[in-house]
């Protein structure tokens, strides 16, 4: 296959495994956190988790950080910066359709939510253990739309910010509060009623949702997927839309 | 249009925020042509390239490419078009050969067969950050043929580079001459576009002041040429050097003689100087290049401006 969309991937996937260093902060930032984080509170069922074991609503929920910190972090700093070395253009101006870029993106954006995902796990799986999922397919549902949401929010950030450092300021300013209230921080019911109320608010916090009640067998969260989805196909929409290469 | 035009520009005009760039250019590139764009910074050369590959979307104007419109077919148009461009990149840890598989879309021996001719055939595994400015500039030019475009548009192509580099490349890019590439050439290097262009289009302020080839703008705009020499006041005197031909000025200090002229005027100071037998050690002739035309032109024009918003 030589299209141009499976050159892109197979130089991006190159470029990735020749400078793991670049994917430290969506590799080892989960890991090291929900190490931290997971141990804090015990592993006893406890109210404030929905009556879920502590460790096992943190493992369920930094899925979702691995998300997040792609989406906020990596992707807008490897666009913006592709984009301020011109490379963008180079491509462009190679006749590559103007969508190949964030199409490579998205799948390259799903190699490394896997790969990081299969990491935290299998950090997780001896220290914590890993619950088993009470509903499959919502809990696969939420993680394929969520990447998907998440990537093109990233493509899009990555097509608006000026720089790779305007990329990493912001992309910092917008994954931290969302870590924190919306997937690693604090249990919601512990939250004061104006931080859980701005937390609603949070893609991630609609992700994390998504992912954490049917896995843990909480709920459905079905309001949560369904804004999950919506973001992911007007994130997606937008970052089309922006991608003019 | 006819069927050998490869470029037709008529009346092209673009702004930024109220700031003029391209103000009615005129241009054409036929067939197998090498046109350079020539001008000081800022004459609008990169904007009017832009908007021929379909980069920037001209304010007004027509602008055909192959007889397509750059700002409505560009996918159509870019796989006809191969560019070298001003200020791009490619990842560091891009390697030569993986480069030239990402942008190749053709059979992989034309990749090889131009990482050869363009001496990068060692350099294969080499990663872009590694290689010099020289060796990066030849790779966006093996970048550029691949896929046997039809017209090459080179942006800059030898700035920054070494003399033994820019040689290297000028023999590159001559050579497309003799496949029948179209090449349009933007460049402020003027003994590059003297070297390498059928025809030159010297542009100020968005607009095309002239254009010819090269030795067509130096005979236009830069006529004279200068003699120096040293050579006493007593043996100089039975030269009569103010009524030879050609020579418009005569000018001494000391011993020390400069003489300006037209070209014509070279032969009949040698001629004299020969027949005294007063044949200096020092003798120096400048002749006019496309440097000291474009330097002419530009200094006429922005006179003109003056004096006709005066």
């Amino acid at each position: 296959m030589n299209t141009t969309v499976a050159r892109l991937v197979r130089s991006e996937l190159t470029l990735m495994k020749r400078d793991p260093l670049t994917l430290t902060f969506v590799f080892a930032f989960p890991v090291i956190t929900m190490l931290i984080i997971g141990g804090s509170f015990g592993t006893k069922p406890d109210i404030a988790f929905q009556g879920a074991n502590p460790s096992h609503w943190y493992v369920a929920s930094y899925l979702t950080v691995v998300i997040g910190a792609m989406g906020f972090i990596m992707l807008p700093v490897h666009l913006a910066s592709y984009r301020e070395r011109g490379v963008l253009r180079r491509f462009a101006l190679a006749g590559f359709p103007r969508w190949s870029f964030p199409l490579s993106q998205l799948v390259i954006g799903f190699v490394a939510v896997m790969s990081a995902a299969a990491i935290l796990l299998a950090v997780a799986a001896p220290v914590y253990g890993v619950p088993a999922p009470h509903e499959w397919a919502r809990l696969i549902a939420a993680l394929v739309l969520g990447s998907l949401a998440f990537t093109a929010i990233g493509v899009l950030l990555g097509t608006v910010l000026p720089s790779a450092r305007a990329a990493q300021a912001v992309g910092l300013v917008l994954f931290f509060p969302s870590f924190l209230l919306g997937a690693g921080g604090p249990p919601p019911h512990v939250m004061g009623s104006a931080l859980r109320s701005f937390a609603g608010y949070l893609p991630l916090t609609w992700l994390t949702d998504a992912v954490r009640v049917p896995w843990l067998g909480l709920g459905n969260a079905t309001g949560s997927l369904a804004l999950v989805a919506v973001t992911a196909v007007v994130a997606t929409a937008f970052a089309l839309r922006r991608s003019t290469l | 249009m006819n069927n050998t035009d490869v470029v037709m520009v008529r009346d092209l005009r673009k702004s930024y925020g109220g700031r003029t760039v391209v103000d009615g250019l005129d241009l054409d590139v036929h067939a197998g042509e090498i046109v350079g764009l020539i001008g000081a910074n800022g004459a609008g050369k990169t904007t009017t390239v832009e908007c021929i590959q379909g980069l920037r979307r001209p304010d007004s104007g027509t602008l055909r490419v192959f007889g397509l419109d750059p700002a409505t077919q560009a996918d159509e148009l870019r796989p006809m078009i191969g560019s070298q461009l001003q200020d791009s990149s490619l990842p560091d840890r891009l390697r030569v050969s993986e480069a030239v598989h990402l942008f190749g879309s053709g059979a992989r021996g034309d990749g090889d067969h131009l990482l050869e001719e363009f001496g990068l055939a060692a350099l294969r595994r080499s990663a872009f950050a590694s290689l010099s400015g020289g060796e990066r500039q030849r790779l966006f030019l093996v970048l550029a043929l691949l896929n046997r475009p039809r017209l090459v548009v080179l942006d800059e192509l030898t700035q920054g580079l070494d003399p033994s580099a820019r040689r290297g490349v000028w023999s590159a890019v001559d050579r497309l001459r003799h496949d029948g590439v179209s090449v349009l050439l933007v460049t402020h290097e003027l003994d590059e576009a003297e070297a390498l262009c059928d025809r030159v289009v010297a542009m100020r302020a968005g607009r095309v002041l002239d254009s010819g080839t090269p030795a067509d703008l130096v005979d236009r705009h830069a006529r004279n040429a200068i003699v120096r020499f040293t050579l006493s006041e007593s043996r100089r005197e039975s030269l009569h050097l103010t009524d030879l031909r050609g020579v418009h000025e005569v000018l001494t200090d000391g011993d020390r003689v400069t003489i300006r002229g037209d070209r014509t005027s070279i032969a009949y100071v040698g001629e004299a100087l020969v027949r005294s037998g007063s044949i200096p050690v020092d003798l120096a002739v400048d002749v006019p290049d496309l440097e000291d035309a474009l330097l002419e032109l530009l200094d006429r024009s922005s006179y003109e401006v003056t004096h006709l918003s005066n």
